[in-house]
């Protein structure tokens, strides 16, 4: 009896090494992401498992880190000699900048086997391929514009604007209504920034506005001036809600979702942070147009992955890749988290009513840009965006304001 | 011989420990001031360049103004009003344990518990301190607290004092214990007034107290950083960036690891002055 248990729980022990040994033997991929909010978490959580589905005999090891967290630690374990094997990153100046350093690896035979020069539309190669090589996948991204609340609207009869000027009459008829148009909180300034892109890209142009970003034109620049006139008259005119420095932008929803104000220049991501009733409830409209003869650009902040120069299992941070960028790696961002996805492969009938929408609008879109702090310099759009904040709080003060920007761009310059 | 000895092996380990985490790392960022580093290549020797830009930073000199005000509003008011509550609950009170009990609790809190707290009280609507003054009917000074560069740094520096006070107290509370009943009951005998007693008595034998609770105010303002790194991050634009915060974003931030070390220097060295009055305060103490 006593040795037949014995027997037994040897056995155990054998099989328990055993699987312990099988375990270390699975080759182990570290994946390390900023997909911190509840839903992208759990769209990275489902990719991964989808992939270890297709790959047993691969483990995936997924870290995922908050979004400003991350963004301090990828230097980190970048300049480290055991970085993650594939990260998430963000497009634009962010991307180069750790490209120009050299601790990015070239994935161009990832994307001559899979043909992502074909798969991907091509305005994407512009933030991914630097020099002729590949070093970016982009893999999911999110369109800016004005959500409202259709109650709202339908209430007093509005329409959605096309123009300025319809902007303008718009806002009027909600602030005799007791409703303001516009909800923001801007305690950390991006969300001001928005503004500062769309008025640009109206008034100024595609072209102008990533000179500008890239410190390439002055802030002094009598076009620019142009830009907070137009943006003075709103703040002036009360379109914001008081005190909007008070609120992060999730604060800022309350009033959207109260009723208090009925519109919000925000990204896609919006619809992720409101209750489903409110969200039901939001429509959007492109930012409507000011001059007729500027084509017309949006910004579209695209996330992806990129392979650290030192990635201990390089062969397999590739392989992710090429997941990542196939039709099945990003179905769940497009189906679930209702993103945009870049392999045109996709079939459109995956996305919901909204993002289809989005998508026809971005279509006929003919310019694309980042975001103000993923264009700019990191450091040039932290000072900058802290002259906007005075703007806003002092709006007739702008000329004092270009001024200091542009006392920013030269030291960023020199 | 054997007498120098034992002590230094006693000492050997937490100096060994002291030197990795905090002796060398100072003497590195003394280094890095004198360096341009972005955190990922190795650092390129500048010479004095740091402290030229720095000598003529606004932002710098906005942050060093604010950091003095916060001196000045932590000497003025936890400091009077914790040895007015230390001297009233050193009396027989009724419920005076319950009293310094509430009184010090929020220094057992987290700071940044706090700056949470006080975020939410001050928020424009629904906020604690708006919606009381509406009710009062003060609506006329109902502002967003924390969102107006007037008033933002004043707010934050109010969460701050709310929590030091009590500690100021505690710190008088164990002054008062030591100085003698009989000192007291002489005093008493030889018919001085409350007044006196507390002007020509109390207050002078308090004095090592008073000095090492100045100091340590100081210091405490000195090195703000977590009230506004929760409350505000410095802003609305710079309007509550006190050196330490903004030390933190140069460097981790904006990645100018050496322009950060070298506020880090300037801040050290202006700390050093009253480190050094309380050390020698404490010395004295002990000699005592």
């Amino acid at each position: 009896m006593n040795i037949k248990k014995i027997f037994v729980v040897m056995t155990i022990m054998v099989f328990v090494f055993a699987m312990t040994g099988l375990a270390v033997a699975k080759d182990t991929l570290v994946v390390n992401t900023y997909t911190s909010d509840p839903a992208p978490r759990k769209a990275m959580q489902e990719l991964v498992v989808q992939y270890e589905e297709l790959n047993p005999e691969v483990d995936v090891e997924l870290n995922i880190t908050a979004h400003e967290d991350f963004k301090k630690a990828i230097r980190v374990w970048l300049s480290s000699d055991n970085p993650p094997d594939v990260f998430s990153w963000f497009a634009g100046n962010r991307a180069e900048y750790f490209v120009d350093k050299g601790l990015i690896m070239d994935i161009s035979d990832v994307w001559e086997s899979e043909n992502f020069y074909e798969k991907f539309p091509k305005a994407f190669q512009s933030i991914s391929v630097f020099d002729g090589k590949a070093y970016f996948l982009p893999h999911n991204y999110y369109w800016w514009s004005v959500f409202y609340r259709e109650s709202i609207f339908a209430e007093y009869g509005l329409e959605e604007p096309q123009t300025w000027e319809e902007l303008l009459t718009l806002g009027e008829t909600l602030k005799e209504n007791g409703i303001t148009p516009f909800a923001i909180g801007t305690k950390f300034r991006w969300t001001a920034a928005a503004w500062f892109d769309y008025l640009n890209l109206r008034i100024n142009g595609h072209d102008f506005h990533m000179k500008l970003m890239h410190g390439e034109i002055p802030f002094t620049d009598e076009r620019v001036a142009d830009v907070f006139k137009k943006w003075k008259y709103l703040i002036e005119n009360d379109f914001f809600v008081e005190d909007a420095a008070a609120y992060s932008w999730q604060e800022g929803l309350q009033f959207l979702s109260r009723g208090d104000a009925a519109m919000y220049l925000m990204g896609q991501f919006i619809l992720d942070a409101t209750s489903e009733e409110v969200s039901n409830d939001l429509n959007f409209f492109r930012f409507p147009i000011i001059d007729a003869s500027v084509p017309v650009a949006e910004d579209l902040p695209t996330d992806g992955f990129m392979v650290p120069a030192k990635a201990p299992h390089p062969e397999l941070a590739k392989d992710f890749i090429a997941f990542l960028g196939s039709v099945e790696g990003q179905r769940i961002f497009g189906e679930d988290l209702g993103r945009l996805v870049t392999n045109k492969d996709m079939s459109a009938d995956i996305y919901d009513a909204t993002t289809n929408k989005g998508r026809t609008m971005i279509e006929a879109t003919d310019k694309l840009a980042q975001f103000y702090d993923r264009d700019m310099s990191p450091e040039l759009a932290d000072k900058t965006m802290n002259s906007l904040m005075e703007f806003w709080h002092n709006p007739a003060n702008y000329k004092q304001i270009m001024e200091q920007m542009e006392s920013h761009r030269q030291r960023f310059i020199d | 011989m054997k007498r120098k000895f034992v002590p230094w092996m006693f000492l050997l380990l937490p100096l060994i420990l002291y030197t990795i985490w905090v002796i060398a790392p100072t003497i590195y960022t003394f280094y890095l001031s004198f360096t341009e580093w972005d955190g990922l290549t190795s650092p390129q020797f500048i010479g004095l360049e740091n402290y030229k830009y720095l000598f003529d930073d606004p932002t710098f000199y906005k942050s060093l103004i604010n950091n003095l005000k916060w001196l000045i509003i932590f000497l003025a008011f936890p400091v009077v009003v914790g040895l007015f509550l230390a001297m009233l609950l050193s009396q027989d009170i009724k419920w005076a344990r319950g009293f310094k009990a509430s009184i010090y609790s929020p220094m057992i809190l987290a700071p940044v518990v706090i700056g949470l707290i006080w975020s939410w009280i001050y928020q424009p609507q629904g906020g604690l301190l708006n919606n009381t003054l509406t009710y009062i009917g003060l609506k006329s000074l109902t502002r967003g607290w924390l969102s107006n560069p007037e008033t933002a740094l004043y707010a934050v520096i109010g969460a701050a004092v709310w929590r030091h006070t009590g500690y100021v107290m505690l710190l008088f509370l164990a002054g008062l214990t030591s100085i003698s009943p009989t000192v007291i009951e002489a005093s008493k005998i030889d018919g001085a007034s409350a007044w006196q007693r507390f002007r020509f008595i109390i207050l002078p034998l308090l004095k090592p107290t008073t000095v090492i609770v100045i100091v340590i105010t100081m210091i405490q303002s000195l090195r703000a950083f977590d009230f506004v790194s929760m409350m505000t991050r410095g802003g609305p634009f710079n309007s509550t960036n006190v050196l330490a915060f903004y030390m933190y974003s140069e460097a981790f931030r904006n990645y100018n690891m050496g322009y950060g070390a070298a506020i880090a220097v300037i801040l050290f060295l202006i700390m050093f002055v009253f480190i050094a009055l309380y050390l020698r305060q404490i010395r004295k103490g002990e000699l005592e």
